[in-house]
């Protein structure tokens, strides 16, 4: 009989000991655990969550937002059934950039956060600028970046690739032969457009490029159409503009008929601007205006004066038309004061670049951005969750350690057993 | 739209009026020969005041010594930079007579070193053309003033335009009379004015 148990005994021994070393070569054997972690110190979690599928649950504390690569080993741990959740009160932001379209190719950074939060945007190069974000999202313009745009808020960071600079194509201004012409295409040519113009100085004459023609979207960006004597290009704009150029139309040059049916609006009557004799602080705001008529159902008012739409726009075609109604912008350019040149170069490049076609490409944002970090998050790995995990399994976890007690007590046992009968 | 105007410039040294009728034959001249909208009258505008800049052509014509004030010349920069053209003539025609001296000299203050403009300019071809540049004058021809054919005239250009245009040649003189009295000219002698006009409209 004693013999009997102490053979148990021994069988029990073996067989615990058999099972211990199953166990210890199949870890999965414990059972899945759930490990929380922080966002900041993810990746050696990530790399034990990948080699072992001992770790069932993965709670992130999202104190900073995962790289775009940890947010997709995530979501692959995810796939392959660990139950990943994420928590925290992270800041909703967002940032994207475009190069301006004109001949400089600024880079415009766009930042939407909440109201009020403090941003610094920086390139690889260093910081650019630091921001408060009001309600409705700030710009900024930088010359250049290097490597991707940062914004950061804190230990929270948003980036984003600007889309390589396109060379611009020519300009084309077609006016009689007065100051507005000149100085519009002096503007231009200041501001970087490679600048073409035909310019009627009489019957039968005029000061032109002897290549302006043909007008296609291969060689011409936009047509700046200053005043009627755009009249007998009607047709050639027209097919410019359904094949995805641009056209700025001012004054007399918004009531043509072959343009009527493009422009957003058509210039009224004139009125005087205020042009004192004896001063030098012009401002475009006093200079005399067309109010636009008229204006279509799909134009888009971009400046008013009292009473009065300046400056709309829409889309034509694949084209855009800007019809403008100020008339004789020269003179702020010339009366402006120190600053007139500059600011008219600026509003003429400005007004000229949105109407340009679009050409950059901007990079691939699927999957691989982190413009819109939260979104992506979001996207990714579902909302955050609200409750935490379960505590750890224990009973799963310690079960290596009652198997120990057991053949210890089973050793002891045995080994007694055989003593107190005498035996070795 | 307003006409194109022609402006005469006022400076506070030296005869600024001497020639009275250039304005009229040289918009007699602009509308015989363009479609440009020309006012029926020129203006006199002060280089002193801010006027000045309403009008990007001035012409600036006189005999004796030149010295800008201060004010001028501050102007005249600002002129330059906001992309006005000025065309100054010696009335003299002498190179080494007091106008061209000092008014050499106080151009060269504002608008730096004036360089020989050569006879290929667009200046020369933009409107009518001149294969020999400048053209001459009679006032050249029969040996006035410094007894010489001046085969160029000087300026100094500013972002690839002329911002300044000097003449040795007397057009003040050649272009000083009744726009009626044309009508006895075998060649019309105002020709290079259109140029003059068309170029600063145009370039």
């Amino acid at each position: 009989m004693r013999r009997g148990a102490e053979w148990a005994l021994r069988l029990a021994l073996v067989a615990m000991l058999a099972l211990s070393l199953w166990r210890a070569t199949h870890e999965g054997a414990s059972g899945p655990v759930t490990r929380t972690t922080r966002a900041s110190d993810l990746t050696p979690l990530l790399a034990a969550a990948t080699r072992t599928n001992r770790i069932g649950a993965l709670e992130v504390e999202m104190d900073a937002f995962p790289a775009p690569a940890q947010r997709a080993w995530l979501v692959a741990l995810r796939r392959a059934g660990v139950d990943v959740r994420w928590r925290g009160a992270v800041p909703v932001m967002a940032v994207a950039a475009e190069r301006v379209r004109e001949p400089r190719a600024a880079v415009r950074v766009l930042l939407t956060s909440g109201a009020g939060a403090a941003y610094v945007l920086s390139d690889s190069a260093g910081a650019l600028d630091s921001l408060t974000v009001p309600a409705a999202g700030a710009t900024l313009e930088a010359a250049d970046v290097v490597g991707p745009v940062r914004a950061r808020q804190g230990a929270y960071l948003s980036s984003v690739v600007a889309p390589e600079a396109t060379p611009r194509r020519d300009v084309l201004v077609l006016g009689r032969a007065s100051w507005e012409s000149r100085f519009v295409s002096s503007a231009l040519s200041e501001a970087g457009w490679r600048v073409r113009a035909r310019i009627p100085t009489a019957p039968g004459v005029a000061v032109t490029d002897p290549a302006m023609l043909p007008l296609d979207t291969a060689r011409y960006d936009v047509v700046v159409a200053l005043d009627s004597t755009a009249a007998d290009l009607g047709s050639a704009i027209e097919r410019f503009i359904a094949t995805g150029g641009g056209l700025v139309a001012v004054g007399s040059a918004t009531t043509m008929g072959a343009l009527r049916p493009l422009v957003p609006a058509r210039a009224g009557t004139r009125r005087p601007g205020r042009i004192l004799l004896d001063t030098d602080s012009m401002s475009r705001s006093d200079l005399p205006l067309r109010p636009l008529e008229g204006l279509s159902l799909d134009a888009v008012v971009l400046e008013r004066r009292p009473d009065a739409v300046a400056v709309a726009v829409r889309r034509a075609g694949l084209g855009r038309v800007l019809a403008v109604g100020y008339d004789e912008s020269w003179r702020w350019r010339m009366l402006g004061g120190v600053g007139g040149p500059a600011a008219h170069r600026r509003w003429w490049s400005h007004a000229v670049g949105l109407v340009a076609p679009e050409r950059d490409v901007p990079p691939s944002m699927v999957g691989s951005g982190d413009a819109a970090p939260v979104a992506m998050l979001v996207g990714a790995l579902g909302p955050a969750s609200l409750a935490r995990l379960p505590a750890l399994q224990v009973g799963q976890r310690t079960l290596p350690l009652a198997l120990l007690i057991v053949i210890v007590a089973a050793l002891l046992a045995e080994t007694a057993s055989r003593r107190f009968r005498g035996a070795r | 739209m307003t006409d194109f105007v022609f402006a005469t410039a006022q400076y506070e040294s030296g005869d600024w009026d001497s020639a009275p009728m250039v304005p009229a034959n040289i918009i007699d001249t602009i509308a015989r020969y363009t479609s440009i909208d020309v006012a029926p009258t020129g203006v006199i505008v002060a280089l002193a005041s801010p006027a000045m800049f309403r009008y990007p052509l001035l012409y600036l014509t006189g005999h004796l010594p030149v010295r800008f004030t201060e004010a001028e010349r501050s102007n005249l920069r600002a002129f330059a930079d906001r992309g006005g053209l000025l065309f100054v003539d010696d009335h003299n025609h002498d190179i080494d007579g007091t106008f061209h001296k000092t008014a050499t000299e106080e151009l060269a203050r504002v608008y730096g070193p004036l360089r020989s403009i050569p006879n290929t300019h667009p200046l020369y071809r933009t409107f009518f053309t001149f294969e020999d540049g400048p053209p001459t004058t009679s006032h050249e021809l029969n040996g006035w003033g410094d007894n010489l054919v001046h085969k160029t005239l000087s300026g100094v250009e500013r972002s690839g335009r002329l911002a300044l245009v000097y003449s040795s040649k007397d057009y003040s003189s050649e272009w000083n009379y009744h726009p009626d009295n044309k009508r006895f000219l075998s060649v019309d002698n105002t020709k290079f004015a259109v140029n003059l006009v068309v170029y600063a409209l145009t370039r």
